[in-house]
């Protein structure tokens, strides 16, 4: 964890029907650059609230939200932070049905002003980072629940995002496609230095975060820290097996993972990709 | 969009035509001004007393005056068709193209000029007889006319067709020859020398239907019905955007999740509108001008009428079919961008 802010709640609450149903109850938190959070909590803890909160699709019917210091409260700084700031991936995908996998990746840059080339570019280093650049001109349809994650991913990271919001990323998917989807994610997320804040009501996925965030009725009741030692462990790339249609992304692993990949290969791969992003 | 645009070309393209094609009709005998009966609304439905163009042909100015009485007349298998009725001095007859045979001689009697399409359609030729109203007329010649109506006209001796219906001494229109046709101070003051002789009215051939009752009356109704096609097609594309909208809430709240503005949602909703009505037009064009050549191939229309879609009214119906489509489509734009994320997110 990081000493600088990202994003900060302060006093956040949420209700639904007049008042009637209290989803969020005076939450504060902080979450600094380059954290993995995990959300825990029961069914209708609020979990899913806090995470639209925090990207802005929700407004909170009191406090306040920060990013990087300052109070965000207009829906247009909102929707610039998620255009720019925040990549969002959600438990059921949501990708177009009728646009390609490609397609769905750009469509997060439209209004970025980058060119039709710049877009494919950024596009196909995208799929090529999820592992799914011979999949790009294939519907969503055509791709398995793994690979449908996997452009979720690619589209929530095209814009190079400070922020990662996952709610239940792995929950439609089977535990071997879960495994693979969270390697990817906490590999992109070290090796890019974003935040990665992601709900989930399954401890051991969960434990591969440096902080949880424990939810019950709407109130944030624990936070703990992940021990040293375990944070060093997760800080190393993930040994997942991917199956062949699968297919690990190169610029993370460009040689067989078991035989470790070279960090140092790993980041600079990455940064480029940033850079070129 | 296409159906409606189609409608408003051949409906539109309809009305039009029949004007068109009346006055083309009268272009052809190459006449400067027509001279009708004053206040009867039918076009056929008043008579001039031939007596009459002695004295029209005295005012400084006309050149040469001439009758004609026109009438639908029953023909052989109870078709009806345009009968005209020319005298023999008439400067019509000097103006007819022929395709085939010649002029009656002045003093023939129950022969005929047959327009090229009806005797293309009935199957007659120079020699055969036609009937009209009951009586044998032998064609002596067929016209080569350019205009749909003067192509299906039988044209008679003026005495012949005047016999035949009970209106010996009468024409229906005067045309008026000027000695100087550009000269419109000349025009004017012939106009209301006419006017002045008896209960007539005097405009120029082209625009004579122009006050006329019947044609505005068939001008306004299928113009009203053509605008309606058209309004009904906006309508249909604002219910179909609409409908796509409510349909894909959920898409548009993962736009706005991506970070799409609203104006840029309404953007891209409003462009939809526009290929919506893009393409409609361009499909509507096409059912138009088919339509159009469909009503034209049915006998009992095209006998009296080309519908021909022209140019401007395809580009005009084209411009105001787009332009209303995207105006259409800014309402369930607006819908649109009203939707909250959340609640649009969270819709199976």
């Amino acid at each position: 964890m990081t000493s600088s802010h990202l994003l900060q709640l302060e006093h956040v609450n949420h209700t639904f029907d007049a008042g009637r149903i209290v989803a969020l109850r005076d939450v504060n938190l902080d979450f600094g650059e380059g954290e993995s959070v995990a959300i825990l909590g029961a069914s209708g803890s609020g979990k899913t609230t806090l995470i639209l909160v925090m990207c802005g699709i929700r407004t909170p019917t009191s406090g306040v939200l920060r990013w990087r210091g300052e109070p965000i409260s207009t829906l247009r700084q909102w929707t610039d932070l998620r255009r720019t700031e925040i990549g969002i991936v959600f438990q059921d995908f949501n990708l177009f049905s009728t646009l390609t996998a490609a397609e769905n990746v750009e469509v997060a840059m439209f209004g970025s002003g980058a060119s039709t080339a710049e877009r494919k570019r950024r596009v196909e280093e995208a799929l090529d980072t999820v592992g799914l650049a011979r999949r790009a001109t294939h519907l969503p349809q055509e791709l398995s629940g793994g690979e449908r994650q996997r452009v979720a991913i690619a589209r929530s990271i095209i814009n190079n995002p400070k922020l990662i919001l996952a709610d239940e990323p792995t929950g439609n998917l089977d535990s071997k496609n879960a495994a693979a989807i969270l390697d990817l994610m906490f590999d992109l997320q070290r090796a890019r230095g974003s935040t990665l804040i992601m709900v989930s009501h399954a401890p051991d996925q969960a434990r591969r975060c440096a902080r949880h965030v424990n939810m019950k009725d709407g109130q944030v009741v624990d936070q703990t820290f992940a021990p040293a030692r375990r944070m060093r462990r997760l800080r190393e790339p993930s040994r997942t097996r991917l199956s062949q249609s699968q297919a690990p992304a190169r610029a993370i692993h460009p040689h067989h993972p078991r035989r470790g990949v070279c960090r140092r290969q790993l980041h600079h791969a990455l940064r480029l990709v940033a850079q070129c992003a | 969009m296409a159906f409606a645009v189609g409608s408003f070309i051949t409906l539109y393209g309809l009305s039009r035509s029949v004007h068109e094609n009346v006055e083309r009709s009268f272009d052809e005998h190459g006449t400067d001004l027509t001279v009708k009966r004053r206040g009867i609304a039918e076009p056929f439905g008043g008579t001039i007393p031939q007596e009459i163009i002695p004295e029209i042909k005295k005012i400084p100015g006309v050149e040469d005056v001439a009758g004609q009485l026109l009438t639908f007349a029953a023909t052989d298998n109870d078709d009806n068709v345009l009968a005209v009725g020319w005298s023999p001095d008439s400067f019509y007859w000097t103006g007819a193209p022929l395709k085939a045979g010649r002029i009656p001689k002045p003093d023939e009697t129950k022969v005929a000029l047959v327009g090229s399409e009806i005797a293309r359609t009935m199957g007659k030729t120079v020699g055969d007889d036609i009937t009209l109203l009951g009586e044998k007329f032998k064609i002596v010649g067929l016209t080569d006319y350019h205009s749909i109506i003067n192509r299906n006209q039988v044209i008679v001796k003026l005495e012949d067709l005047q016999e035949l219906t009970f209106r010996t001494g009468a024409v229906t229109f005067l045309s008026i020859k000027l000695e100087n046709p550009g000269d419109q101070a000349e025009a004017d003051r012939v106009s209301q020398a006419v006017e002045a002789l008896d209960k007539l009215t005097v405009s120029p051939s082209e625009g004579m239907l122009r006050n006329d009752s019947l044609f505005g009356l068939l001008t306004a109704v299928s113009s009203a019905m053509a605008w309606v096609a058209l309004f009904m097609g906006v309508l249909m594309v604002l219910n179909t955007l609409l409908m796509a909208v409510l349909e894909r809430t959920r898409e548009i709240g993962i736009l706005s999740a991506l970070g799409w503005s609203k104006e840029r949602i309404m953007l891209a909703l409003v462009i939809e509108g526009f290929i919506l009505s893009a393409v409609g037009s361009v499909v509507g064009i096409l059912l138009g001008v088919a339509g159009s050549k469909f009503l034209s191939s049915i006998p009992s229309i095209g006998r009296y009428v080309a519908v021909e879609p022209t140019i401007p009214l395809i580009a005009i119906t084209a411009i105001a079919a787009v332009v209303l489509g995207v105006l259409g489509s800014f309402y369930p734009a607006w819908v649109a961008t009203r939707a909250s994320p959340a609640e649009a997110l969270e819709r199976a």
